[in-house]
Parts: C-alpha cells; sequence; structure tokens
C-alpha cells in the first residue's frame, strides 16, 4: 500500500516538473524571439545611419559636429552589441545622438527636400519606432518569464532545471527634449 | 429563443471585455464567443429543419407525431449545412469582403510610410506582418479583415493615406492591427453569419406557417389542430417577426463593444493617444460615404462608410458608438 503511496507522489512530482519546465521554455522562447527582433531592428540602424550621415555630408558639403557625434555613437553601439545589459546605454546614446541628426535634417530647407533624405529620414524614423516598439514587447516577455521563474512553487525547481534570469532591454533615457541643433 | 438569449449573453460580456486594454484575454474572450455562436447556431439550425420535416410529415400523415423521423432527418441535414456555412464563411470571407471593396495589395514600394507603420505596429503586437491593401477613393476610412492572427488584412483609402500625417496613420493602424490581434475579425465574421441565419430561419417560418394555415383552410376537417396550436401560431409569427431585428441591435451592441476596445488597444499598441485622437477629428468631418460599401461590411470600418451617425442617432441603429464619444475615452486614456 505504502508503496503505491510513494509511486504516486513521485508521478505527481514528475507531472509538475513536467509542467514547470514546459512553461519556463515556453515564455523563454518568446523572450528570445523578442530579443531578436530587436537585434534585427538594431543592426538595420547601424547600417542606415552612415548612409543618411553621408547624404547629409554630401548636401551640406562639410561635416558637422552632429555627424562625428553620430558616427562616433554608432561605432560604439556597434562594439557593444550582442549582449542586452551592455547594448542598452550605448543604444541609449545613439538615440540621443540619431534625434540630433534628425532635428539637423528638420532645420535645413534643403535638406528636407533632398528625395534621398528623406526617403532615409523616413527609414530611420521607423526603424527607431521598430526598436521602442521591439523593446516594449521583449521587456513584457521577460518580466513575464522572470515573474514565472521566481513564482512559489517553481522557484524551487527553476534554477536546477537550468532557468536563469534574463535581463530586462533599458535604454536610460538622457534626454527627453528635442535635442538642440548647432550649426557650424 | 434559447439561441437568441445566449447571443445577449454574448452582449452582456461585451462591457467586462471593453474594461481591460489586455488583447491576450480579448482574444480569449472572443474565441470562447466565437465557440458559443457556433453551437448556438447549430442548434437553431436543427431545431428548424426538425420544425420544418415535423410540419411536412403531420400535413402528409395528418397526424401531429411527437417524433418525427423526417424532422430528425432535416435537423441533420440544417445543421450539416450550417456548420458548412460557417466554415466557408471563415475561409473566404475575408476574400469576399476584399473583393467586393477591389482593394489593391501593395508592396513596401508603392507606399513606404504605410508599409512601415503597419510593420511598426506588428512588432508593437507580437503579430505577424498583415497583408496590407489600398483602396482608390477620397473617401477617409480603413478596415481590417481576416480569419486568423495569422492571416490577417490592413485596407486603407487613398484618401486617409493624403490626408493623415505619420502619428495619424499608426493609431488607425493600430486601431485595425487590434481587430485583427483581438480576432474581432473572426467573431464579426461568425457573428454576421449568426444573423444572416437568424433572418433566414425566421423567413422561411414565416413562409411556412403561412403555408401551413392555407393548407389547413383547404382541408376539410381541421380536427388536427386544437385552440392551443393557433396560440403557439401566434407566438411563433411575432417571434419570427422579432428575432430578427433584435438579432440586428445584438449585432450592432457587439460592434460598438469593439470599436472602444480596439481603440484602447491602439493606444496600448503606440503609447500614443493624440494620433488616434487627431485622426478621429479629421474623419469626423470628411467621412463621407462611398460606393462599393454594403451593409453587411459596415461593421468593419473604422467609422461607419454608408451612414453618418449624429448624437441625434438612436443608439441603437449605430454600428460605431459617436466619435466625439471616442475621442473622449481616448482623452481618458491619455490623462
Amino acid at each position: 500500500m505504502s508503496f503505491w503511496i510513494v509511486i504516486g507522489i513521485l508521478v505527481a512530482i514528475g507531472a509538475w516538473l513536467i509542467g514547470v519546465y514546459n512553461g519556463l521554455v515556453g515564455s523563454r522562447n518568446q523572450g528570445q524571439t523578442a530579443w531578436s527582433q530587436i537585434d534585427v531592428q538594431l543592426k538595420r540602424r547601424h547600417d542606415l545611419i552612415p548612409n543618411l550621415v553621408q547624404v547629409v555630408k554630401d548636401a551640406m558639403g562639410y561635416e558637422q559636429e552632429t555627424l562625428i557625434k553620430v558616427i562616433q555613437a554608432r561605432n560604439a553601439a556597434v562594439a557593444a552589441s550582442g549582449n542586452p545589459a551592455q547594448a542598452g546605454p550605448a543604444e541609449a546614446a545613439l538615440t540621443v545622438a540619431t534625434r540630433g541628426l534628425l532635428g539637423l535634417v528638420e532645420s535645413y530647407p534643403q535638406l528636407k527636400a533632398n528625395e534621398n533624405v528623406k526617403q532615409l529620414q523616413e527609414e530611420l524614423t521607423t526603424t527607431e519606432n521598430k526598436i521602442a516598439f521591439a523593446r516594449q514587447f521583449y521587456n513584457d516577455s521577460v518580466n513575464n518569464y522572470n515573474t514565472r521563474r521566481q513564482s512559489f512553487p517553481a522557484v524551487l525547481a527553476a534554477a536546477s532545471l537550468g532557468f536563469g534570469p534574463m535581463d530586462l532591454f533599458t535604454m536610460p533615457e538622457t534626454e527627453k527634449e528635442v535635442p538642440k541643433v548647432a550649426l557650424r | 429563443m434559447s439561441d437568441l438569449s445566449s447571443v445577449r449573453d454574448t452582449v452582456a460580456h461585451g462591457p467586462a471585455a471593453a474594461t481591460t486594454t489586455d488583447f491576450v484575454a480579448a482574444q480569449r474572450v472572443n474565441r470562447r464567443n466565437t465557440a458559443l455562436l457556433l453551437i448556438a447556431l447549430t442548434a437553431l439550425a436543427a431545431l428548424l429543419g426538425y420544425m420544418i420535416g415535423w410540419t411536412i410529415e403531420g400535413e402528409a400523415t395528418d397526424s401531429v407525431p411527437l417524433w418525427s423521423r423526417l424532422g430528425v432527418g432535416a435537423a441533420g441535414v440544417m445543421a450539416a449545412a450550417s456548420v458548412g456555412w460557417s466554415l466557408v464563411s471563415l475561409a473566404v470571407g475575408d476574400k469576399l469582403v476584399l473583393g467586393m471593396a477591389s482593394a489593391k495589395e501593395i508592396d513596401k514600394q508603392d507606399a513606404p510610410q504605410l508599409y512601415n507603420v503597419v510593420e511598426e505596429i506588428s512588432i508593437a503586437a507580437g503579430v505577424p506582418m498583415p497583408k496590407v491593401m489600398i483602396l482608390e477613393t477620397d473617401a477617409l476610412n480603413a478596415f481590417a479583415t481576416g480569419p486568423s492572427v495569422r492571416r490577417g488584412t490592413i485596407v486603407v483609402t487613398r484618401g486617409l493615406l493624403n490626408t493623415l500625417n505619420r502619428d495619424e496613420l499608426q493609431g488607425v493602424v493600430a486601431h485595425e492591427m487590434s481587430h485583427i490581434a483581438n480576432l474581432d475579425t473572426r467573431y464579426m465574421v461568425i457573428v454576421g453569419v449568426t444573423v444572416g441565419l437568424i433572418a433566414l430561419v425566421c423567413d422561411m417560418l414565416l413562409r411556412t406557417l403561412n403555408w401551413g394555415g392555407s393548407a389547413d383552410n383547404r382541408s376539410s376537417s381541421g380536427k388536427k389542430k386544437s385552440s392551443g396550436g393557433g396560440i403557439l401560431i401566434i407566438l411563433l409569427l411575432v417571434i419570427a417577426i422579432l428575432a430578427p431585428l433584435a438579432a440586428k441591435a445584438v449585432q450592432f451592441a457587439v460592434s460598438r463593444q469593439r470599436e472602444y476596445l480596439a481603440d484602447a488597444t491602439s493606444v496600448q499598441f503606440t503609447r500614443n493617444p493624440n494620433g488616434l485622437i487627431s485622426a478621429l477629428q479629421k474623419l469626423a468631418e470628411k467621412a463621407a460615404p462611398f460606393p462599393g460599401v454594403s451593409h453587411a461590411t459596415q461593421h468593419l470600418f473604422i467609422v461607419n462608410p454608408v451612414q453618418r451617425f449624429t448624437k441625434d442617432t438612436p443608439a441603437l441603429l449605430a454600428t460605431h458608438p459617436d466619435i466625439q464619444d471616442r475621442i473622449a475615452r481616448l482623452r481618458n486614456l491619455g490623462a
């Protein structure tokens, strides 16, 4: 009799472990898919910025301080890419620099009228939005996963099943207002 | 009448769903309501089949059997037909609607900004990229269709594209994307089928009653119908006349609730109520009826494309809430 009780308890624990495992795998995969979406958009931004900088430089005839800053921020972001914790601050800095570049374009009528600039401006705007929305979705997924992992009783098994915490992707908002654009 | 009351239950759930902006929960409610409607629809069809079979057998044998074999057979046929009708509607409904509206599918080169905006919002909603189409008309409008999250389509008019700025377009696209993410598109197809079938059933019921009545007059012996049967027939007549009207009112009520929910979900995606608010203001000023839209598809659009509704229009007859009311609710979200 007691033999069967032991067997029953073992089966129940096994079923519970399977449930915890599958639940955690599901939400971790959602988080990883969301991260790959952010990664795609960040790479796209890294590719777009040199193009826009080049077009602006050609149209203005000289290299302006804003452009140098954007390229520096872009190169720092490329170096930090791949890891949510490190990429966050670098990408935040790039966001600020990019806003400066877009502001520069806005304040120069001859730039705004340029078809190439217009097209790149739209591409950069949509990429900025996609990064923001993908980050929103990624962080929601990570919060969901981390909450699941830390909740009782899953917290008893999560670490030993190999489910570590996932990092949020935070881009500290260093500058909320539209950056001032100084020409020359 | 149990079928109609279950449709009313569905409406009663509407406001509860509208108070939350959680589209996963909204999907769940819509899935459940779709299943309930399908069951009610099948039961209704089977009941009608049985009544027709029963009437025919009663007329033929000059007796009123409680258990009619012809009735059971007809009930089976009608149930199968209603399930078939629903499945076909889900499978080709979106193509029919798009064909009727004669919208053209576009890719990124045709309208880069529109395409980009749809891509952005599909990322925010975490759903696959839907098809994007443009309807060549100056009227300002947009709609979404599709039987599942994976097979969605978003349609905007040329007039809308030319009039709205980027933020406003984003608000409208997010509104349409929430119809897809919330599975409103699928739910409204089944609601439409249900309302259509109730109308058809009642029409057939009226004809059957008429035919039964005249046959009764022709036969010299009116012995088989008692006075109790007469009251039943009057009751059936009243039901047959009122049920389609009630079903229509229910459909419109469901549609209005879905619009409020889509507005709220739109802001959840964009985190910017001002885009949708200013888009709705422009739509309120310039919304105009345009050809190629039938009453069958009017509830799909962001604002009603057939009629202009004002505060004076009886709310019961409106597929969409008053635009000023929608704007007021969005302002509350932003505050």
